[in-house]
C-alpha cells in the first residue's frame, strides 16, 4: 500500500530514466542558449568596445571592469536572491552606507578591536534585512514599500551616527578587502577575490541546495509553492535577510575602496545594481534567472560604463544618456533573443 | 417574425478546434420577457451568451436585433446597442464608492469639467430607490456591501448604461437565500419597466419562479422552449438530461469497513457552516454543490489553506491543532489538489521539478541532483500514464488532462493517507477522464481515503461510494451512492 511497493518499480525504470535524460539533454542546452541571450550582448558589446577603442583590451583595463564591479557584485548576489522571490530590495545602498559607518565608528568612537568593528556592520545590516522581511511578510506589506522605509531609516541612522562628518580613519579589515592586493603591490585585488567568493556562494546555495529551490518556486508560482507546504513567508524573510548581510558587506568593501566612511551612502549603488542583475536575465517577475545571469549582467554593465570613458571622442556630458540607451536597447534584445512573447494578453 | 420580439437568432452554429458547440441554435428574447437558458455544463448555454453579448464574433446564422440584421463585434458595441452583461464573477471595483461605481466611466460632468459628485450622488440614490434598495449608502465603498448589493449595483450599472437586454450567468450561485429573493424581486421590477432579461442557473426551482420561458439545451441544440406555466422541474431535469426521469430511493449511507482516516467535525467559516464528513480507509467521498457552495474553500481549509473559525479536523486518529500549517497537513498525511491547475503547477518547468516540489524537504538541505529527482518522478509519471510518459518534458506544454495527472504523480513518491482533489477532471476529455478515474479507484484499492469535490454530477456520480451534497454553504444530503443520478443530485441543489 505505501512506500514499500513502489521500490521495485523505481529500480526497474532506474535505466529508463537514464534513457529519459540523454534524449532530451541536447533540448536543455538549447534552451539555456537561449536563456543566455544576455551573453551575446556582452560579447557584441565587447568586440564593439575592442575595435572602437585601442586601450579597451588591454589587460590593465580589463582588470580595472572587474574592480568597478567588484562591488556590484557582492551587491547584486543578495539582489538576485530577492528579485527571484518576485520581490525588491530597495534598501540596499542606505544599508550600505549605514554599515560602512558603523563599523567606522565602533572603530573609531568606541576604540574596539577587529573585528568587531566588522562584525556589528555585518550584524546591523543583516538585522535591517530581517526586519524588512518579517514586517512585509507578517504585515502583507509590499516589499516595494517596506524596504523604501527600510533605506530612510538606514539612511537617517547613517546621518545621525556621522553628524553629518565623513570619517577616514576606516578600520583595516575594510581597507584590507577594499584595497588591499594580494602578493606585493602588483598583485591580486582582494576586493575581487571578495565577489568571486560571494557570488560563489550564491551559485551554490541557489542551485544545489533545497532553499534554493524554494527560492525559485516562490518567484514562479507562490501559491504552487504554498499548495505543496513550503512557508513562502519564511523564505521572502531569509532572502531579504541575505541581502541585507550583502549590502552590509559591500558597504564596508566600498569603504575600503573609497578611504573613507560617508554620511550618505552612494545611492547609485540601488540602480546600478538593479540594471546589472536585471540585464542579466533575472526577472523582476521572479522565478527566473541566478547568479551566471548576474555575472554576465555585472559584465554587460562594466564592459558599458568602461568602455565610453574608453572612447575620448564622446562628450562626456553624453555619456549618461548613451548608457540609459544602451540599456533599454539591451533589455529589448535579450527580450527579442529569449523568444518569450507572451500569448496570453489578459 | 414575431413581431413583439427584440432579439431573435436563427441557425446559430459554432465550432470550436472540431468541436461542435452550437449546432443550428434559433433563440428569441420578447420586450419585456425574462427568458431562462438552462442545460448541464457544456451543453453550450455559455457559448450562446457570449454570441449574444457580442464576445464570440464568428459564428454562422443570423443575429437579429429588434428585426434588423446585427454583427456585434465588442462586448462595448454589445452595450451600446443596448444589451448588456451580468458577469458571474462580479467585476466592481470594491474600493470605488457605490455611486462611482454605478457612473463607471461616464461620471455626470459639472461645467468645469470636473466630476458632478453631487448630481452623481443624488442620481444615484434616486434610482437605488426605484428599484427597492433606498437604504444604500452610495458614498461608502462598494467593497463594503455583500455580494448581494454588489450584484444589485452591477444589475443598476449595466442599466443606467441603457441597457434594454440584461443577460445573467448564474446571478444567485454564491448568494445568500435573502440576497436572492431580494434579486428575484429585483427581476420583477425590472419587468415592469418593460426590460427583458436571460436567466442562466443551475436552479431549476429560482428559474421556475423567475422566467416567463425557459430554453433547453443540450450537446449543442435546442431542444425545446417551454412556457413557464405549462411545465416543472421534474419535466425540465428529463429534458436537460434527455431521458425519462428514473425514480430511485435513496439510500442512508453505510459506514465503511475500514476505520476512519479524514473525520471533519463542526467545521465553520464565512463561506460555509457546521459541515461534519468522514473518510474512511478504502473510500472514495463526493462532496458536491453548485458554483459558489463552499464546498472548494471547504477542501482548502481541510489542507490548511482556508481558515476556519470553529470546528476540528482529525486525521488518522490525529486532532490536528487550530490554524495548522499546509506543510503540517501534508506532514500528517493529507494531499490536496485544487481546481486550478495553473495555481499548483510550475507551467515553465520539466515535469520532474514539479513532481519532486513536496518531498524535497524529504531529501535532505541539499535539493537533489537531476537523476535523483527524475528516478522518483519517472515511475510516478508513468503509474498515472502521462502521455508522452517523459518526466523531462515541460509542463506547460501538456494537454490539461496529462497535467492533472502530473498533479495527482505529485504525491505519489510518498504516498498520503487521504487524497483531497477539487474538480479533479475538469476540462478533460473523456479518455483523459476515465484514466484519471481510474487512478482514484486504484488509491481506494490500496486503502487511502479520497476526498472528491466537485460540481459535475457526473465526476462524483462516477467514482464515489458517498456523495454529500453542499448548497450555500450548509450540507443538505449525505447518500450511498446506489442507484443515484444525476436528476436526484439536481434537485437536491
Amino acid at each position: 500500500m505505501s512506500l514499500q511497493t513502489e521500490n521495485p518499480q523505481l529500480g526497474a525504470s532506474g535505466a529508463a530514466s537514464t534513457r529519459v535524460i540523454a534524449q532530451t539533454s541536447s533540448q536543455i542546452w538549447i534552451r539555456r542558449l537561449t536563456l543566455l541571450a544576455p551573453l551575446w550582448t556582452l560579447l557584441a558589446l565587447a568586440i564593439f568596445f575592442a575595435i572602437a577603442s585601442p586601450s579597451f583590451s588591454r589587460p590593465n583595463n580589463l582588470s580595472n571592469i572587474l574592480t568597478q564591479v567588484a562591488t556590484l557584485a557582492i551587491f547584486g548576489t543578495g539582489m538576485t536572491f530577492v528579485l527571484l522571490t518576485g520581490e525588491i530590495d530597495l534598501s540596499i545602498a542606505a544599508i550600505a552606507g549605514l554599515a560602512g559607518m558603523v563599523a567606522a565608528q565602533v572603530h573609531l568612537a568606541l576604540e574596539l578591536p577587529e573585528p568587531i568593528p566588522t562584525i556589528a556592520a555585518l550584524g546591523t545590516a543583516t538585522l535591517l534585512g530581517l526586519v524588512s522581511g518579517i514586517v512585509s511578510t507578517r504585515f502583507h506589506i509590499p516589499t516595494f514599500m517596506t524596504t523604501l522605509a527600510m533605506s530612510l531609516i538606514a539612511a537617517g541612522l547613517n546621518i545621525y551616527l556621522s553628524k553629518g562628518r565623513t570619517l577616514t580613519d576606516i578600520p583595516p579589515i575594510a581597507e584590507t578587502l577594499g584595497s588591499g592586493r594580494i602578493g606585493g603591490p602588483d598583485g591580486f585585488r582582494v576586493i575581487i577575490v571578495i565577489a568571486v567568493v560571494t557570488l560563489l556562494i550564491g551559485y551554490l546555495i541557489l542551485r544545489y541546495t533545497r532553499f534554493g529551490r524554494y527560492i525559485y518556486m516562490t518567484g514562479a508560482n507562490r501559491s504552487a509553492a504554498r499548495l505543496v507546504g513550503v512557508n513562502t513567508d519564511l523564505i521572502l524573510i531569509l532572502v531579504l535577510t541575505i541581502c541585507g548581510f550583502t549590502a552590509g558587506l559591500a558597504g564596508i568593501v566600498s569603504m575600503g575602496r573609497l578611504g573613507s566612511a560617508q554620511p550618505q551612502g552612494v545611492d547609485d549603488f540601488l540602480i546600478d545594481t538593479i540594471g546589472a542583475v536585471v540585464l542579466g536575465g533575472t526577472a523582476l517577475t521572479g522565478g527566473r534567472g541566478g547568479i551566471l545571469q548576474t555575472v554576465i549582467g555585472l559584465l554587460l554593465y562594466g564592459t558599458l560604463r568602461n568602455g565610453l570613458d574608453n572612447m575620448p571622442w564622446i562628450d562626456i556630458y553624453l555619456k549618461q544618456f548613451i548608457t540609459g540607451v544602451v540599456l533599454l536597447s539591451a533589455l529589448v534584445v535579450n527580450l527579442l533573443f529569449s523568444g518569450k512573447r507572451a500569448r496570453d494578453k489578459t | 417574425m414575431n413581431e413583439s420580439s427584440i432579439i431573435e437568432l436563427k441557425n446559430i452554429s459554432k465550432r470550436f478546434l472540431g468541436l461542435q458547440a452550437l449546432d443550428h441554435v434559433d433563440f428569441d428574447l420578447r420586450e419585456g420577457e425574462t427568458h431562462a437558458l438552462v442545460g448541464e455544463n457544456g451543453a453550450g448555454k455559455s457559448t450562446l451568451m457570449k454570441i449574444l453579448s457580442g464576445v464570440y464574433n464568428e459564428y454562422e446564422g443570423e443575429y437579429l436585433l429588434r428585426g434588423q440584421p446585427v454583427h456585434l463585434h465588442s462586448p462595448r458595441n454589445a452595450l451600446d446597442r443596448g444589451i448588456g452583461m451580468i458577469h458571474q464573477e462580479l467585476s466592481v471595483m470594491a474600493e470605488l464608492s457605490v455611486a462611482e461605481n454605478l457612473f463607471l466611466g461616464r461620471q455626470p460632468l459639472n461645467r468645469w469639467g470636473a466630476v458632478d459628485w453631487k448630481r452623481m450622488n443624488a442620481t444615484a440614490e434616486e434610482e437605488l430607490a426605484k428599484l427597492g434598495f433606498p437604504d444604500i449608502n452610495v458614498q461608502h465603498p462598494l467593497g463594503e456591501y455583500p455580494l448581494g448589493t454588489q450584484q444589485v449595483v452591477e444589475v443598476l450599472r449595466v442599466m443606467l448604461s441603457g441597457a434594454q437586454v440584461l443577460i445573467m450567468d448564474e446571478p444567485t450561485s454564491a448568494l445568500s437565500p435573502a440576497e436572492v429573493e431580494r434579486l428575484i424581486s429585483l427581476i420583477d421590477t425590472l419587468r415592469q419597466t418593460n426590460r427583458s432579461i436571460i436567466y442562466i442557473s443551475h436552479f431549476l426551482d429560482e428559474v421556475l419562479r423567475v422566467a416567463d420561458r425557459i430554453t433547453v439545451l443540450r450537446d449543442g441544440r435546442k431542444i425545446t422552449t417551454v412556457e413557464q406555466q405549462n411545465t416543472n422541474v421534474d419535466e425540465l431535469i428529463s429534458l436537460i438530461l434527455g431521458r425519462e426521469l428514473k425514480t430511485a430511493t435513496i439510500s442512508a449511507p453505510t459506514k465503511p469497513g475500514g476505520s476512519t482516516l479524514l473525520d471533519v467535525s463542526s467545521l465553520t467559516a464565512d463561506v460555509f457552516r457546521d459541515i461534519s464528513l468522514t473518510v474512511g480507509q478504502g473510500e472514495i467521498v463526493g462532496v458536491y454543490g453548485a458554483i459558489g457552495a463552499g464546498h472548494f474553500d471547504l477542501a482548502r481549509a481541510i489542507f490548511g489553506m482556508y481558515t476556519y473559525d470553529s470546528g476540528a479536523i482529525t486525521v488518522d486518529g490525529r486532532r490536528f491543532p487550530k490554524n495548522f500549517s499546509a506543510t503540517y497537513a501534508i506532514k500528517h498525511g493529507i494531499a490536496y489538489a485544487t481546481e486550478s491547475r495553473r495555481k499548483s503547477l510550475l507551467m515553465d518547468e520539466a515535469i520532474f521539478r514539479n513532481v519532486t516540489m513536496p518531498h524535497l524537504n524529504r531529501m535532505g538541505a541539499m535539493a537533489p541532483n537531476l537523476k535523483r529527482e527524475v528516478e522518483i518522478a519517472q515511475p510516478a509519471v508513468e503509474r498515472v500514464n502521462v502521455q508522452p510518459p517523459n518526466a523531462m518534458n515541460t509542463v506547460g506544454k501538456l494537454s490539461g488532462g496529462n497535467q492533472q495527472k502530473v498533479v495527482i504523480a505529485r504525491w505519489l513518491a510518498f504516498p498520503p493517507k487521504v487524497f483531497v482533489m477539487s474538480e479533479p477532471t475538469r476540462g478533460m476529455d473523456v479518455g483523459a477522464k476515465r484514466e484519471v478515474m481510474n487512478i482514484l479507484r486504484e488509491f481506494r484499492s490500496q486503502g487511502y481515503g479520497v476526498l472528491v469535490v466537485s460540481s459535475e454530477p457526473e465526476t462524483v456520480l462516477d467514482v464515489c461510494d458517498r456523495i454529500i451534497v453542499m448548497s450555500r454553504g450548509d450540507i443538505v444530503a449525505e447518500m450511498a451512492n446506489e442507484n443515484l443520478n444525476k436528476d436526484i443530485l439536481m434537485r437536491l441543489l
